[in-house]
This record gives C-alpha cells, structure tokens and sequence, in this order.
C-alpha cells in the first residue's frame, strides 16, 4: 500500500507537477468558482423573486390584464380589483411556468459552466504557456552550460519583464563566473607552466647523466648539485603559489592594527637580511595609522617589497622606508636606489610569472610572483599597489590602505 | 649534424649540449633569441632546438625571422621546445614554421629520437638506419659496420660518416664538413677534419675491399655511392 501510494507519487509530478498544468488548473478552477457562485446567485436570485412575489397576486396583474383587454378593445368583464384569493387554476399555471424557467435556467447554467469550464482549461493551459516558455528557454540553457563551457548566455530577447530580467540576472552571473573560472584557467596554465621549466632541468639533467656509461662521479655530483638548485626554485615556487592563491581569497580575520607598528617589526626582520647584502635600511615612520587588516598578510607585503629592494640593490646602496597617511588613506612606501624599472615595464611589474631579467631571476630561485602578491594583497584590503620609478636611480613602491575609523571612538571623541 | 639549441635556463642548455654532444653531434648553445639569430646567420646549422618563451626575442619570433629569410637560403629544421602545451600555443609554433614540437619536460630519449626523424628527412630516408652500399649506419643505436664488420669508430668519426651517409655521391668540401660536423669551439686552421677524415677512411677499408671514401682534389672528399652509377661531376681522381 505504502509502495503503491510512492509509486502513484513519483508518477505524478510528471503531469501535476509541471507548473503548467497547475497554473492551467487554477486558473480555470478560480475562475470556474466564480462563475458558478454567480451562476448560483442568478438562479437563486430569480427563484426567490420569483417565489417571493406570485403575479397572480399582485394588482399589477389585474392591470395587465385590463390593458390586454383594451389593447383588444373587448369590455373588460369583472376586472375590478378584488381582495380573494387567487383561483387555484391560475396558481398551478404560474407556478408550473416559473418551474419550467427555472429548469431551463438550471440547465443552461450547468452547460454554459462546463463550457466555460472546458475553455478555460484550454485558455489556461494556451497562456500559462506562453508565459513559461521563456522560463523553458532559460532552464534548456543553463542544463547546456557545464563547468568547463561557461561561454553560453541565455540572451533572452523580448519586452523587459521578469522574465527577461531573470534572464539577464543568470547571464550577468555567468559572466561573472566565466571570468573567474578564465581567471582560474590562466592562473593553473601559467603556474604548471611555470614548474615546468624547473622540471625540464631537473629530467633532462638526470637523463642525461645516467644514460653516459662514462658519466664519473663528478658528473653525478654536478647534476646533483643542479637538480637541488631546480628543486629550491621549485618549492620557492610552490611556496608562493600557495600563498598566491590563499591571498585570492581574503578570507581571514581582520584586525584593527597600526600600520607603523607592523612596518617597524618588518623592517627590523629585515635587517640582517640587509646587513648580509650590504645594504642600508633606514626606516622614517609616523605612528599612529590605523587600518582594518590581516597582520600577517600586510608583513608579507611589506617583507616581499623588502626582499625586492634588496635584491635590486647593490652593495652600498641604500633602502629607505616610510609610512605615512591623511584622512582616507595610509601607506607604507619602498625606496630604492637600484637600477630602476624602464616605463615599458613599469606596467608590468606587478603582474604575476613577470620577472625584469628571466634567466638572472631564476638563478636566484625567485617566483616572479612577490610583487602580485603584494598587489593582492593591497586590493584585497580595499588600497592598491603603485610604483615609480627613474631607471638609473631606483624605484619607489607603495602600497596604500584604506584608513580605519573606529565609529564608536570617533562618536565619543566628538562627543 | 650540427645542431644549434636555444634556450635561456642555463642548467638546460647545459644538460642537452653535453647529451647531444655524447649522441655525436655538434653543438653550439645560444641563451636568447639575439644569440640564437646571430649565430645561425654565420653558420648553416641544420638543425636548431628553440625554447619557445625566452625574454626579448622569442622563439616564435626567432623561428619566423629564420624562415623568413633563411641564412644562407637554406632555413635550418627547427625543433620547438617548450613548457606552453595548450592546443593554440602548440599551433602557433607550428604555424611560424617549426618542424616539431615538444613539451618541457620530455625524456632525453623522445629528444634525440625527434632529432633523428627531423634530420633523416633531409636524406630522404625513412629509417634510423642509413645503407649506402655495403655501409651500415644505425644513427638510434650508434653503431657502424661494413660488410658486417664493425667499424669500431670514435664519436667523431660516426658524426662525419653520418654526414657522409645523408650525402652519398656528393662531394663534401673540409669547410661543409667543419660547419656541420665540429661546433663553434673547433679551430678552423688546424687539420682536424682531414686527420679524422684519414682515420676514418682507415677503418672503413680493410685489405682489399674498395676504397668507400675517396678524395676529390681541390674539392673535399665523398663516399662513393654504388647506386648513383655514373658521376654526374666527373671530376673524380679515379
């Protein structure tokens, strides 16, 4: 019994369920209601009346009968008004009319319900059609889009409705997606392609020392020595991917922090770093700027443009560091003395896999990812990351914040 | 063969210069696209691996100048090398001109094999192994021999009857032989090819075979090839 009454409910759905068919049904069972409560009125109405006042009764009959008299010019014979009770012939005449009306209004009715009824089914059904068609039409895309094809849009034409509105709302979200999903492409193709160049070394280096009968130990070790430096690249890589795409989504805690603060402590971490490439590190600071921000986040920033002015940097040069800030912003800007950026590449810098000198950065076991992350980092707080640069005197690098007012503090300090 | 290749990590270029080298090749080695244009305008190399992604000159750009205006009219096979292996990227390369195309990272081996089909195609032959009388050469396996006996030749030696074998009949002057056998490191004043080439002869006939190899005064030098028949040059010593 419980199976069959399952049964009975998944084949239903297929019929009933189908907005359609329900929409058709209501429609003409609203409208069916009606019809018939009015039908009913109509009938109950004209019974009463009709019950309600006996014409045989009534003076007003007396009077019809004398004008049909006249009209007929016969002398009407004992028409005047009396006070009896009407003969029962004309009572059983009337009524058997009134009921003959009646029945034929009763059966008029019931047709005309059918009918209506029936139309209204195909009424219904015609119109809930066409209003679902393009609903239809937006569900047969979206089952065509997949993952991998987003490409697609539903590009629903028309007078701007709902419907056309639904439509646009879903293409403006695959839009969106599609865009992510390219972003997500690119940024896979570029990072395998990226670990591939490190693992061609590692192979073809490994290939080629064992496939040599003669290959002595010099040579083990010197492919040895080349396979390390391809694997440090290769985690230095795998670090800052990972970093990377953490950053993408910026998902951790926030934090009301002072920006100074977080520089200083970087900065300080850096000085050995500093000491070793023999370069100077001067740190100009102004306190007291707040930002809403990741901590951890916003040191890596500051230690990647650190690691970048170091690294540009040539023995004696000198970084200088610096924060400070007005109203709505607060920044923290690098300045090196290194060889600079030229203005073909100044647009480049920030992108991600972009390196000034290819083969030099790689031997350095650089990712050519610290500067977007820097980058990503500062959108991803609401600021942005800038550079200028005079090629031959060094570069300037700055990453601006949103600064942070704390609402309530501020309402008690006017206060 | 000599073989010119392309690539800016320093650790790679290293890796398939010394495995080329060891294959019998010459090999000269460029680390971006301004060297590898330079270079292959003064020397007809007959084959050049060329990374794809290099900094400044690319290597689509350095495929499409050298069949643009190849050096010497002759534009070199050139073998694409590269970490880009998207269907577009791998028909871009293609469509500038590369000959072949193969993805970072591959098996030393598929390296050397590819070499062996692109350079075979010059010949005409469709084998790794070259015949040209009773001259066996199997270029995959490195072995020599004439008439079933092994020829026990030096690497340099095999590279210059391999060049020989893709040439049979035709007369190769000392400088062809300098260009496409010995890299850019070779002396062009010492005697090192006619020494190897004397060497070479040497093995080649035993008691009284006929002579395979034979000089052409003034010219250079060329294997004798039974199937040609008559010398078109006739400008033989014999």
């Amino acid at each position: 019994m419980n199976r069959s009454g399952v049964g009975l409910a998944d084949r239903m759905p297929d019929r009933f369920g189908s907005l359609r068919t329900r929409l058709a049904l209501l429609y003409s069972i609203v409208l069916f209601v009606l019809a018939a409560v009015m039908v009913g009125a109509i009938y109950l109405g004209l019974s009463r009346a009709l019950s309600d006042e006996p014409m045989s009764r009534l003076a007003r009959f007396e009077q019809l009968a004398t004008d049909a008299a006249q009209a007929s010019e016969v002398e009407p014979a004992s028409l005047v008004p009396d006070e009896r009770p009407p003969r029962p012939w004309l009572v059983i005449f009337e009524e058997e009319v009134n009921r003959r009306a009646l029945e034929r209004l009763r059966a008029y009715s019931f047709t005309a319900l059918a009918g209506l009824f029936l139309g209204s089914l195909l009424v219904g059904w015609y119109v809930a059609g066409l209003v679902l068609r393009p609903i239809g039409r937006i569900s047969a895309v979206a089952r065509e889009i997949t993952a991998t094809d987003l490409s697609r849009r539903i590009d629903l034409g028309g007078p701007s409705d709902e419907l056309r509105d639904l439509a646009d709302t879903f293409d403006e979200m695959l839009g969106r997606l599609d865009e992510s999903f390219e972003g997500q492409r690119r940024f896979v193709a570029e990072a395998s392609h990226e670990l591939r160049n490190p693992l061609a070394v590692l192979r073809t280096n490994l290939d080629v020392v064992m496939a040599d009968p003669q290959a002595g130990p010099e040579d083990f070790r010197a492919a040895g020595v080349v396979a390390l430096r391809a694997a440090e690249r290769m985690s230095v890589l795998v670090d800052d991917l990972l970093l990377y795409a953490h950053h993408e989504r910026p998902d951790a805690a926030r934090e009301p922090l002072d920006l100074a603060v977080v520089v200083a402590e970087t900065v300080e971490d850096f000085g050995a770093a500093a000491g070793r490439a023999g370069v100077g590190l001067e740190l100009a600071e102004r306190t007291g700027l707040a930002v809403l921000a990741d901590a951890a986040a916003v040191r890596r920033a500051v230690a990647n443009l650190l690691s970048n002015a170091i690294r540009v940097s040539d023995d004696g040069g000198s970084i200088r560091v610096s924060t400070g800030g007005d109203d709505d912003l607060v920044w923290v800007s690098v300045v090196d003395d290194g060889p600079g950026i030229t203005a073909e590449h100044l647009d480049h810098v920030f992108q991600r896999f972009w390196r000034g000198d290819r083969s030099s950065a790689r031997e350095a076991g650089r990712s050519g990812l610290g500067l977007a992350i820097v980058r990503q980092i500062a959108e991803g707080h609401g600021g942005r990351a800038t550079v200028r640069s005079t090629p031959g005197e060094g570069a300037t690098f700055t990453v601006w914040l949103p600064r942070y007012v704390n609402r309530v503090v501020a309402r008690r300090e006017r206060a | 063969m000599r073989i010119l290749v392309v690539d800016d990590e320093a650790d790679l270029l290293d890796a398939l210069s010394r495995g080329l080298r060891r294959e019998g090749y010459a090999v000269d080695t460029a680390d971006d696209g301004e060297e590898a244009l330079a270079k292959a305008s003064w020397t007809p190399y007959d084959l050049i691996c060329l990374d794809l992604t290099m900094h400044g000159i690319d290597g689509l750009e350095v495929c499409a100048r050298l069949r643009a205006e190849p050096p010497g009219g002759v534009a070199p096979r050139i073998l694409m090398l590269t970490a880009r292996d998207t269907l577009e990227d791998r028909i871009r390369g293609l469509d500038v001109g590369a000959d072949d195309y193969l993805v970072k990272p591959f098996a030393f081996d598929e390296l050397t094999a590819r070499i062996r089909t692109l350079l075979r195609r010059d010949s005409g032959r469709s084998g790794a192994v070259l015949e040209v009388g009773d001259v066996v050469v199997d270029t995959a396996r490195h072995h020599a021999s004439r008439a079933g006996r092994d020829l026990g030749l030096t690497a340099k030696e095999f590279a210059v009857l391999r060049y020989f074998m893709s040439r049979p009949g035709e007369v190769l002057s000392q400088e062809q032989l300098l260009d496409h056998v010995w890299d850019e490191h070779a002396d062009p004043f010492t005697n090192t090819v006619r020494v190897t080439v004397g060497t070479l002869r040497r093995k080649l006939t035993v008691g009284d075979e006929e002579p395979a190899l034979e000089t052409v005064v003034g010219s250079g030098y060329r294997l004798f090839d039974p199937d040609a028949g008559h010398d078109p040059n006739g400008d033989s010593d014999r």
